[in-house]
């Protein structure tokens, strides 16, 4: 810790205020800036016939019969109490139904991220070292084909591989980890694998071009020219310089991990935030469907504010003010 | 590649002076072979999709109950879905859908993002803030989310899927754009056009649109494999393309998961219609993009 750090962190802390705030009012705006209203879409995406009467009290029973500034005024007095109202679809308050599935997403999200970071350096380090060898293209279109393929896909290929090489299924049912570890990461594994390895894809460039890059500093000549083995320069010289950027690009890849859960946990049957996601969207459940898009949002925010106290931290060079 | 590439750039700049588009497109060829195997697979997939009602062996949406789960054979190449009906003339129709929805919102999301990111660059002061800060708050979603966000706002009929994918992708390209326009903006002709007395519009779209034309280019590639992936989510989910339409993403969803034993064709070859498309694509996008623009970062 240096001096003046204590000050910022403070201050960096207030400045996410602000891009929430700015993200609940869009999310809720957006969602009533529709033609028509929300109540009337949902009875008319149903294709069911619903007199005005009804739509009215379902109008009343969310509220939504109030004026808008209201409406919102109460929407943000609830986040602020991490109440995030009702779900529009199951009635059930919506924190209960984050609570009950967050564990089991963000334990994804940490081991595909292992995953990910576990693929991701020793290729891009490798890539960069024989840059323009048959190496570093075998790496670089594995980590593009990393991007093209649909991690959707990637599962149920991985599923029809081990169904039919080994006539073996991965538990369906979510164990938790305190329960049994075993069985949990047999189950969890797969997704992880899937969103892993598309997650690789864009930290191994990130890693490959830093390192590309840092290879190329005065410092390393210099290393070099004192005499030091290759290892303890990669190790002790370069590898350290090039991975603020790689850094960066895992904890905002972390942070976006949800997009990819929205998908693979349909493959894989498994019942987290992003199955949540996508039955809020396909039920048009406005509640759910802003409070979890507002929960995206914040992940999002906290975590780079996270990286800008770590990069603070990490690289004396950077001045915070 | 990396290294050499602003060399090469400058190379394939001055064959394009000295020969015209096609010695342009023929030293692309030449120097980026990874790139021109890219494009070829993208000419191949368009030429495909024009031609789909003529190549393909069977109606996409005609159900067959005699020829349900049939293995890939003779009469079907690549084997019948649950319904009977021919995988390989659903993957031909499908790559309409792709292009489709690829195409027009990359170019829709490029466009509204370069008029955005180019008209935030000119105007600067407040107004380029303000832009910013909105953008931001855009950019702290995945594109997926934002994207099945407006889906539940609009419904999926084909344009408002078009809509919910070009959307996320507005702010992406709005970035990029402002930082090279505000280079523009302080060149000479910019200011000439000023003096001239042009108004705000005729500056924008005359002036400096034309000039950011390589980063845009760089943009409409990159999108349109995200694009094409997202359509192929979307409607694997259920939300964006709806049956019977053919749809790569559709194709695997439901029956091609329950029924992966017994007809794994189902499940294979949409997905490596899809990954060959993006891969293609990107392919294509990361070449140009070492071409026109080597300082550039896009991921």
């Amino acid at each position: 810790m240096r001096a003046g750090m204590g000050k910022y962190v403070v201050k960096r802390f207030f400045l996410m205020f602000p891009t929430l705030i700015g993200v609940a009012a869009l999310i809720f705006f957006l969602m009533r800036v529709v033609p028509g209203d929300i109540v009337e879409l949902r009875f008319a995406g149903e294709s069911s016939f619903a007199s005005k009467e009804q739509l009215a009290q379902e109008r009343a029973r969310f509220g939504l019969d109030r004026p808008l500034w209201r409406q919102f005024a109460d929407w943000m007095w609830g986040l602020a109490r991490l109440d995030f109202g009702r779900s529009m679809w199951t009635g059930a308050p919506i924190t209960e139904e984050i609570k009950l599935r967050f564990a089991l997403s963000l334990q994804l999200s940490i081991m595909a991220t292992i995953v990910a970071v576990l693929l991701a350096i020793p290729l891009g380090v490798v890539a960069a070292l024989r840059q323009d060898t048959w190496v570093d293209y075998v790496v670089r279109v594995f980590s593009i084909a990393g991007i093209a393929t649909p991690s959707f896909w990637l599962g149920i290929v991985m599923i029809l591989a081990m169904l039919i090489v080994f006539k073996w299924l991965p538990p369906m049912v979510y164990t938790p980890f305190w329960v049994n570890p075993w069985q949990n990461l047999l189950q969890l594994i797969w997704p992880a694998l899937a969103v892993g390895y598309r997650y690789s894809a864009v930290a191994t460039r990130m890693t490959r071009s830093a390192m590309l890059e840092v290879l190329r500093e005065d410092y390393i000549r210099t290393a070099r020219a004192k005499g030091l083995v290759q290892k303890l320069i990669l190790s002790r010289h370069a590898l350290k310089n090039a991975m603020l950027p790689v850094l960066t690009v895992v904890g905002i890849e972390f942070a976006f991990l949800m997009g990819g859960l929205v998908v693979t946990e349909q493959v894989f049957n498994l019942n987290g935030l992003g199955l949540l996601f996508v039955q809020a969207v396909a039920h048009r459940d406005y509640t759910l469907t802003q409070a979890l898009v507002l929960l995206v949002a914040a992940v999002f925010v906290l975590v780079n504010f996270l990286m800008d106290l770590m990069y603070a931290w990490l690289d004396p060079r950077i001045r915070y003010r | 590649m990396a290294i050499n590439a602003p060399i090469d750039a400058m190379a394939d700049a001055a064959d394009e002076v000295r020969g015209g588009w096609w010695a342009a497109i023929l030293a692309f060829a030449r120097r980026r072979s990874l790139g021109a195997f890219g494009a070829l697979i993208v000419v191949v997939m368009l030429v495909v999709a024009v031609v789909a009602p003529f190549i393909a062996p069977y109606d996409p949406v005609a159900v067959d109950f005699s020829a349900m789960l049939a293995r890939p054979s003779t009469q079907h190449w690549l084997g019948t879905d649950a319904f009977g009906r021919d995988v390989l003339s659903r993957l031909i129709f499908g790559s309409q859908t792709a292009l489709l929805v690829g195409f027009g919102s990359a170019l829709l999301g490029a466009t509204m993002g370069a008029v955005l990111g180019v008209g935030s660059a000119y105007f600067g002061g407040k107004i380029d803030l303000y832009t910013q800060r909105l953008m931001d708050i855009f950019l702290s979603f995945p594109l997926i989310i934002l994207a099945l966000a407006i889906v539940a706002i609009l419904g999926n009929k084909l344009p408002n899927l078009i809509m919910a994918i070009t959307i996320p992708m507005i702010p992406r390209c709005a970035l990029v754009i402002r930082s090279s326009a505000l280079a523009i903006r302080e060149m000479p002709y910019v200011d000439a056009a000023r003096a001239a007395g042009f108004g705000h519009a005729r500056i924008i779209l005359r002036h400096m649109l034309p000039n950011v034309m390589a980063p845009y280019l760089i943009m409409v590639t990159a999108f349109l494999g995200q694009a094409i992936l997202l359509e192929a989510s979307l409607s694997f989910l259920g939300l964006g393309v709806q049956e019977p339409t053919a749809s790569w993403g559709l194709m695997l969803r439901g029956a091609a998961v329950d029924f992966a034993e017994t007809a794994p064709w189902m499940a294979i070859f949409p997905g490596l219609a899809i990954s060959a498309a993006v891969f293609a694509f990107n392919l294509f996008g990361d070449s140009l993009r070492d071409a026109l623009d080597p300082k550039l970062r896009t991921l």
